[in-house]
């Protein structure tokens, strides 16, 4: 039952939670800790928004409300990715209940901190751009409807685009680093979606091209973490094997067969 | 600028050498270096039957035409290439298994020290049995170097870090080249990884065993 009253606190429980700040991306990073009134079902979003609505720290410091992003509130935009307690997932969907306190919020590490827990994730749109994933329409003249595509074909592809660009995958993956410019799971599995399409794989072999090129497939090294923590279930590996099979089958029999 | 409707950028300038020498490297460790392996360990194994098996293949081994040709393409220059862009690999990869320690996790990371820690007992178990012995090991030289505790247990681990390297790399390698696609054919991928892995180690383990106590369980084929 619920006994509290939405910021009322009245059953003493708290949430102690502690954020990784950086207002200004001059300055390093500092933490600052907040006891919430606690709430049934509440969600790391609802922390943020509590700490917006008092920003006082827990030793009674006045502070700023924390920078974060969020749109949808139900794991189907992506914006809210972030660490923690040291794991990348969608603050949405995760419940304070579920987590060992004091709970443990940071942004991303593996793209820039645009201020506190906001990252900018552009360079997976770029990526998705270098290695092709679109189907190109427009032209000089109607090209007419595209082929159709089957009911069988359409279930096996669909949960390949539910990807919501969150970027957990990249996080978690060992081989996405400074020292690489591997575009990660998300990026190949697009591929493997719109070599799939019909009217997408009349582009295969260019999309094969940038795949097998710089920061492509083979920079995979199969630690298989990405499809562990991909909030919407996406079977990445098997469509980084299957665009590494395409690949293979490109490279050793493309100059050969055509 | 081509004029087709349906025209993508090119990006035939795409650099594909790192995608060659990745597959190649994925490639390698299977054919030749992982067939050396099992090789190796067959014609060791003979140590199981009796010493003067085991020198008779050592004999044979020793005497094979154009060997050191058949020795540098399929055994030092692969070993080497795949050692290099193996390092080469792991400074570009960032582990994380303590972060996510998930199996698989745990093996990436595995499969960069156990080739390390294979990599080092190769370069002295070659400088030991091959330089030191003057290319004539046998069964005596073996033997003594085996009754050496610090040598035995160095081989164990020598034993261990390649079994596993080559099982994890083999699931790796199904995996990489496209042949392994569905989680399926993953998961039977790596029981077959892991099959290769025990089954070397237990193998290796009893030629260590065999050479360091004398122990031939197999001499009563040659009683008859
Ligand atoms: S593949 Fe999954 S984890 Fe990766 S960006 Fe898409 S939804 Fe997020
Ligand atoms: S707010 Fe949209 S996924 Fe969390």
């Amino acid at each position: 039952m619920d006994t509290a009253a939405p910021g009322g606190g009245n059953s003493g429980r708290k949430v102690v939670v502690r954020v990784k700040r950086r207002p200004d991306t001059r300055e390093e990073p500092r933490w600052e800790e907040f006891a919430l009134d606690w709430r049934p079902h509440m969600n790391i979003i609802i922390c943020l928004r509590d700490i917006a609505e008092r920003p006082v720290t827990r030793d009674g410091h006045a502070t700023t409300p924390v920078s974060y992003e969020a749109s949808c509130l139900e794991e189907v935009c992506g914006a809210c990715a972030m660490l923690i307690n040291g794991v990348s997932r969608q603050a949405c969907s995760t419940l304070v209940d579920s987590l060992e306190q004091p709970i443990r919020i940071e942004p991303l590490t593996k793209f820039p901190v645009v201020r506190d827990l906001v990252v900018d994730r552009s360079i997976m749109f770029e990526n998705l751009k270098r290695m092709k994933c679109w189907v190109p329409l427009d032209g000089t003249y109607d090209l007419g409807p595209g082929p159709r595509i089957s009911p069988e074909v359409q279930e096996k592809y669909y949960p390949l685009a539910r990807c919501i660009t969150c970027g957990n995958c990249l996080e978690v993956c060992p081989q996405v680093n400074e020292n690489s410019d591997f575009v990660g799971a998300a990026i190949l599995s697009q591929v493997r979606l719109f070599n799939a399409h019909p009217t997408g794989a009349m582009h295969m072999k260019e999309r094969l091209a940038a795949v097998m090129g710089p920061g492509g497939v083979a920079d995979c090294a199969n630690a298989q973490n990405c499809v562990e923590v991909c909030p919407k279930q996406i079977p990445l590996t098997e469509s980084i094997a299957e665009v590494n099979r395409q690949a293979i089958r490109e490279a050793v029999f493309g100059w050969l067969l055509g | 600028m081509s004029t087709h409707p349906l025209t993508m950028s090119a990006s035939k300038t795409d650099d594909q050498s790192a995608f060659f020498w990745r597959k190649l490297h994925s490639l390698s460790g299977i054919v030749p270096v992982g067939v050396f392996l099992a090789e190796h360990f067959w014609s060791n194994s003979y140590v199981l039957v009796s010493p003067e098996k085991y020198d008779a293949v050592g004999q044979e081994l020793q005497t094979l035409p154009f060997r050191p040709i058949i020795e540098a393409a399929g055994i030092w220059l692969p070993i080497l290439f795949h050692a290099g862009y193996g390092f080469y690999i792991w400074g570009k990869g960032k582990s994380n298994a303590f972060a996510y320690p998930w199996m698989h996790n745990w093996m990436y990371t595995l499969q960069r020290w156990s080739g390390l820690i294979a990599f080092l007992f190769i370069g002295w178990h070659v400088y030991t049995a091959r330089f030191l012995t003057g290319g004539r090991s046998n069964f005596v030289t073996v033997h003594d170097d085996l009754s050496n505790n610090l040598y035995a247990a160095f081989y164990l681990v020598g034993v261990l870090a390649a079994s596993f390297h080559l099982g994890n790399g083999i699931w790796n390698f199904l995996c990489k080249w496209g042949l392994a696609a569905t989680t399926r054919a993953q998961r039977a991928a790596a029981y077959l990884g892991a099959a290769v892995a025990v089954s070397f180690t237990l193998a290796g383990i009893l030629i260590v065993y065999s050479a360091r106590y004398n122990f031939h369980p197999f001499a009563r084929y040659i009683q008859q």
